[in-house]
């Protein structure tokens, strides 16, 4: 308007695209473009990753995600480890739910060696346990975690405390907080406390109240639909080119859960139905793993009702200092928070595994997806975007 | 899956299957007809969901073996293609243009193992380790105990005892000894 | 953009939270921590044994062994104790998870503030902190939770029926799969090497049973101890009584585990010197003279002769073994398996005269001519007696003399009713070789044996008591011998009184006895099995002039057991210590070495 009043016409070709797409040239020198790098400093539930973005104004036009800042080289370290040392390094390749590690490893030496089936009942289900209270104490801080991104910071702090709650109950029953280092390849280390399941019906009694008040708080929030609807759109055809895996798959309607295609543990004795929505965009997203919640609170509730009161917590194994497996690979997977989780092990014949290779939904979600999903969109949703395909770092490097 | 071995079978020369599970299943196949096979079974017999590709060092017979780990969800089951390449300057044909997320995988070998992917995208980048100068670190014979010792400084103030040998230095001391015994003194 | 009116007023009801009350935590300082969490260390120093379990499984290294002051290394402890890195320790509690005692465990304190980085290495249980009195912590699980199996692998002996009148070896031996899972359960602390007087590599050869390595396994053995098969069947494997699993567990089968490797190698004498590397042994010139050929004698002449010296072993009963063949009955050690161990010993070109006995056929002062060296282990052959009233009787026997006459073919008398005195190994070896002998005689069992010492204090294996009553023994502890009773020149029975007490205060041998309970123990014969003597009519009186005798009539040696005062003449076996089996093959070990020190030195 200021320019029409002034009488000032600028030149067309000396401004920056309109259009944005992947192939549009990028000529940095040109002043047109700006490269910015947000991050690695960790903005809360996205974890220490950073994004080089090329914009030009507030629209970005190329984004690269630099990962690095969390290698531990867990995965070589593992190598030089027994088969029953591997685990407490294990769990910390995901910081947000530590408990698929465990179980992945412990699966796969259980399946390499032949004591696949000697696994009591009782571990089994106590594993089962595990696994889903991990996924809540994730959903609770990823859930909100979204409105976080569009400063609805409230939401945060009512899930953190919840989840401060459920590590309260991980205390009691695995005797850590937050790295448990509960299941062990042949089962568990520790029986169901007296009193646990009295507990867990408490807090899964204040969750159920936050449940709702997260639905009040962003799914009827004008702020919040106005920003996620419509925003970093995956599509059906984008799931398989991509390997775009969990919640990111189902919130445009393509159900994959391994929990329900693969079924391991007890799943298949238990009666849920993964949710699914549309659109595929951040508010869907959203509202699936909202959706999820309420299910893994009735999970964990089918589980505690169906366990056995008592039993053996793990299998006769041979001697952990002289154990050794021969040569072979699998590849075990499970259904994390984030999608599916996955592991492959190899080993040699020696007491020590040859290789492992973890496969973390994060690895195409946060490069691949992220990449693509960033061109064209604004800076100031690059963290909705990032949060909402739940991005976890420690996976993708290890 | 044992149709779909034949089916494969009667198409590329198949090595090494291996029936893991009921819904996992393994199978090498030759470094030139890989990508091949891979294609074939994304695209006809519905193995749309590449899970991962990884790779393993087999230093005593001076090979690497990659593995293209591909689910059909449909099906509900996994195949897991092995391929053997030389260990020195391996090279792998690239595969970025079935899937638009295997150029993170391919980038990751080049700099975990060193195995090129002539033509993937960005294959130069540093994944994880920046700065890097040293062999590719998950090779079998770089030791990281030793990479450890010799980057950082360790606190010096450590010692650790063998009982049967500290029990031997104080109660027996002069007597005939096993020949692990004699080798530990030197 | 759509104007929806709930969607703008539906999130204040969070408003509703304000009057809530806040669930900040105001002091997390003293919050107290659940009793399972996994805190910092605690040891009970006094019940751990160092073994050494805690350092192999930490994945972090963090665990080292450390001396520390005040606590003695002896046998079944090494005097180590554990030392926590906390710059690298993960709070896993693996290690607390395979303590073989139960010692260690993590308390649940999680508070530690320092301002010296490196007083983060300490000592759980000896530095001084104030977590130990805390009850809570991890331990170990339970419910069939465990890392090494608690339970030995089964030992299948033949049933009592089958064994009671036969003398075949009735223990059976492990299979390969028996053998294997045995030996997993072995955590390779070491600690049991201390206590075997031979020092054997035991962890190592229980590897080489894991891993089906038997030719690795049979030369570990042969490495201090030349005669497996034999104490792979009878030794008194003083090694699992410090096995740390047996503090919280069965004990490693160690003694059946030897037995399984040395009874997989045939007896032929080219695979033997093929697997031990002894085909062709050069000869150094110099002779040994060695007298007896039990366990000590066969032991010196086999690491002498790997020496290079030529052997020559003067035996004077007429096959070799000792006390290993006329002491121990064939059902607990065969005669084959004690010529497999003889046989290679010999093989090595050690030269043996049987029927020889030094003193009258040949003197000592003549083999000191003939010899550069003597090695002596004549063994304790000469039974004890109980010198009661009555025990001059032909019909009072020595358990010694007995066992000999059965291995030397000779008819032994064999009466209806035997009692036996004695609550040792040898008292129940004559006992039951007796029964046997009964059965097949008679038909039928009537053998009693008596001893000072009470149930729980019987010097014999367990074992052996347990077999002795499956096969129609009766065993009467805690009786003292009185008198024989005599009737028309014939034994009748045994008088025995109540033992209440065997040494007085000062420790020494004074039984107490109460008359009022008096018990009469029928038998046609009688047999002492109370303890043996050495025959060490070989010694002239001239060359007793020249050494010295210490307690119980020994002779005194120095360190290398070399007799006070005759130089080139070494001692070893049952007449210096033991006695047992394992004892003699440690001291004729010693005593090559000790002999090889000597002639290379100059007399």
């Amino acid at each position: 308007m200021i320019n029409k009043f002034l009488g000032f016409k600028p030149d067309e070709k000396l401004l920056p695209s309109k259009t944005v797409t992947p192939d549009t040239e990028i000529d940095l020198s040109s002043h047109k473009y700006q490269k910015i790098w947000l991050g690695p400093n960790h903005p809360g539930v996205t974890g220490n990753m950073a994004v080089e973005l090329t914009v030009q104004g507030n629209t970005i036009m190329k984004a690269k995600t630099h990962v690095g800042y969390l290698h531990r080289g867990f995965e070589k370290l593992i190598e030089r480890r027994l088969f029953v040392q591997g685990f407490p390094t294990s769990i910390r390749m995901c910081v947000a739910e530590p408990d698929t590690n465990e179980y992945l490893i412990a699966r796969c030496t259980e399946e390499l060696s032949g004591y696949a089936d000697a696994v009591p009942e009782y571990a089994n289900w106590l594993r089962m346990l595990s696994l889903e209270m991990a996924r809540l104490a994730g959903l609770l801080r990823g859930v909100p975690g979204q409105g976080g991104t569009f400063a609805l910071g409230i939401g945060v702090q009512w899930g953190v405390y919840l989840r401060d709650l459920i590590l309260d109950r991980f205390e009691e029953l695995t005797g850590a907080r937050v790295y448990h280092m509960y299941i062990i390849p042949g089962g568990v280390r520790g029986i169901l406390p007296d009193g646990f399941k009295e507990r867990m019906e408490d807090n899964l009694r204040d969750i159920d109240d936050f449940i709702i008040r997260i639905k009040k708080l962003m799914f009827h929030n004008s702020v919040f639909k106005q920003r996620a609807k419509g925003l970093a759109v995956i599509t059906p055809d984008m799931v398989d080119k991509f390997g775009i895996v969990g919640t990111n798959a189902r919130g445009c309607g393509v159900k994959r859960d391994v929990r329900k295609d693969n079924p391991y543990l007890y799943y298949d004795k238990l009666d849920f139905d993964p949710p699914t929505a549309t659109d595929g965009d951040v508010y869907s997203r959203t509202w699936v793993r909202w959706q999820e919640l309420i299910q893994t609170v009735d999970l964990i509730r089918q589980i505690m009702a169906k366990m056995p009161a008592k039993g053996d917590i793990r299998a006769k194994m041979p001697n952990v200092l002289n154990w050794k497996i021969a040569k072979g690979d699998t590849y075990v997977r499970l259904e994390s928070g984030r999608g599916e989780y996955g592991m492959y092990y190899v080993t040699d014949g020696s007491d020590k595994p040859r290789r492992i290779n973890l496969r973390g939904p994060s690895y195409n979600h946060a490069i691949s997806v992220l990449e693509h999903m960033l061109i064209g969109a604004d800076v100031a949703d690059v963290h909705a975007i990032m949060v909402s395909l739940q991005t976890c770092p420690p996976e993708i490097e290890r | 899956m044992k149709e779909l071995i034949e089916k494969l079978s009667s198409k590329y020369e198949l090595q090494e299957v291996t029936y893991q599970r009921n819904n996992l299943v393994f199978a090498a196949i030759n470094k030139d007809s890989a990508i091949d096979a891979v294609t074939y079974l994304r695209d006809y017999e519905g193995y749309t969901h590449l899970v991962m590709m990884s790779c393993v060092d087999w230093i005593e017979e001076g090979k690497l073996q990659l593995l293209y780990l591909l689910n059909s969800p449909s099906q509900k089951n996994d195949i897991g293609i092995r391929v053997y390449i030389e260990r020195e300057n391996p090279e792998m044909v690239s595969a970025h243009h079935l899937w638009k997320s295997i150029w993170t995988y391919q980038r990751e070998l080049r700099e975990a193992f060193g195995i090129n992917f002539p033509g993937s995208p960005r294959i130069e980048e540093n994944f994880v380790v920046e700065g890097w100068d040293d062999m590719p670190h998950m090779l079998r014979d770089f030791d990281t105990h030793e990479y450890a010792e010799k980057t950082y400084f360790p606190r010096g103030n450590r010692k650790t005892n063998d009982p049967a040998e500290y029990m031997r230095a104080k109660l027996y001391p002069n007597q005939p000894v096993t020949a692990k015994q004699r080798k530990d003194d030197k | 953009m759509s104007f929806n009116l709930k969607d703008i007023l539906t999130p204040f009801t969070a408003w509703a939270r304000v009057v809530k009350e806040p669930v900040t935590i105001k002091d997390p300082f003293t919050r107290e921590a659940n009793e399972r969490y996994r805190g910092f260390h605690d040891n009970d120093v006094t019940v751990c044994i160092g073994c050494g379990s805690c350092e192999a499984i930490c994945e972090n290294q963090a665990i080292d062994l450390v001396p520390v002051e005040g606590i003695e290394t002896k046998s079944g402890d090494s005097g180590l104790r554990p030392q926590v890195d906390y710059g690298r320790c993960c709070w896993c509690a693996l290690c607390v998870d395979i303590c073989t005692t139960d010692s260690l465990r993590l308390t649940n304190e999680y508070t530690w503030v320092d301002t010296d980085a490196d007083n983060f290495i300490f000592t759980p249980g000896v530095t001084e902190k104030d977590w130990y009195s805390k009850e809570g912590g991890w331990r170990k699980p339970g419910a069939g939770y465990e890392f090494y199996g608690k339970e030995r692998v089964h030992m299948e002996e033949l049933h009592a029926d089958e064994r009671k009148d036969s003398f075949i070896e009735f223990v059976k031996g492990y299979s390969a799969e028996q053998a294997k899972k045995e030996a997993d359960r072995c955590v390779a602390c070491g600690i049991c090497t201390a206590t075997c007087p031979a020092h054997m590599g035991i962890p190592e050869y229980i590897k080489a049973v894991r891993e089906d390595d038997m030719e690795e396994g049979m030369r570990i053995l042969y490495e201090t101890n030349p005669l497996p098969e034999i104490c792979g069947r009878i030794c008194t494997h003083k090694c699992e009584d410090v096995c740390s699993v047996g503090h919280n567990g069965d004990p490693l089968s160690i003694r059946w585990l030897k037995r399984y490797i040395a009874d997989q190698i045939p007896a032929d004498l080219n695979t033997y010197k093929d697997i031990l590397g002894t085909g062709e042994l050069a000869k150094n010139g110099k002779k040994v003279a060695i007298i007896g050929s039990g366990p000590a004698g066969l032991s010196a002449a086999h690491y002498l002769a790997l020496l290079g010296y030529s052997c020559t072993i003067f035996e004077k009963l007429p096959e070799a073994g000792g006390m290993m063949r006329y002491g121990i009955p064939s059902y607990r050690l065969p005669y084959d398996q004690i010529d497999k161990d003889v046989d290679y010993i010999l093989s090595l070109g050690v030269d043996i005269k049987y029927n020889v006995n030094v003193g009258t056929d040949i003197t000592l002062e003549q083999l000191s001519k003939d010899f550069d060296a003597v090695y002596t282990g004549t063994g304790l052959h000469l039974g004890r007696s109980t010198r009661i009233t009555g025990s001059e009787h032909e019909n009072v026997y020595q358990s010694v003399d007995l066992l000999r006459d059965i291995v030397l073919g000779k008819d032994v008398p064999v009466e209806k009713k035997i009692v036996v005195i004695g609550g040792g190994n040898v008292a129940m070896d004559i006992t039951r070789s007796m029964a046997r002998l009964q059965m097949k005689k008679y038909g039928e069992v009537n053998v009693i044996a008596t001893s000072l010492e009470d149930e729980d204090h019987m010097p014999a294996d367990r074992e052996e008591v347990v077999e002795a009553r499956e096969e129609g023994c009766t065993i009467i502890p805690g009786y003292g011998p009185q008198e024989v009773m005599i009737t028309d020149g014939k034994v009748t029975g045994l008088r025995v009184w109540k033992c209440l007490a065997i040494f007085d205060e000062t420790g020494a041998f004074n039984p107490k006895f109460d008359e009022a309970d008096e018990r009469i123990f029928e038998g046609d014969m009688v047999i002492e099995s109370i303890g043996q003597g050495m025959d060490l009519s070989y010694l002239s009186d001239e060359i007793k002039s020249k050494i010295e005798f210490g307690p119980r009539g020994r002779i005194v040696v120095n360190e290398d057991w070399q007799a006070k005062g005759l130089p080139w003449l070494f001692i070893g076996g049952d007449i210096i210590e033991g006695p047992d089996v394992i004892h003699g093959i440690a001291n004729g070990h010693r005593g090559a070495q000790s002999i090889d020190k000597f002639l290379n030195e100059g007399r």
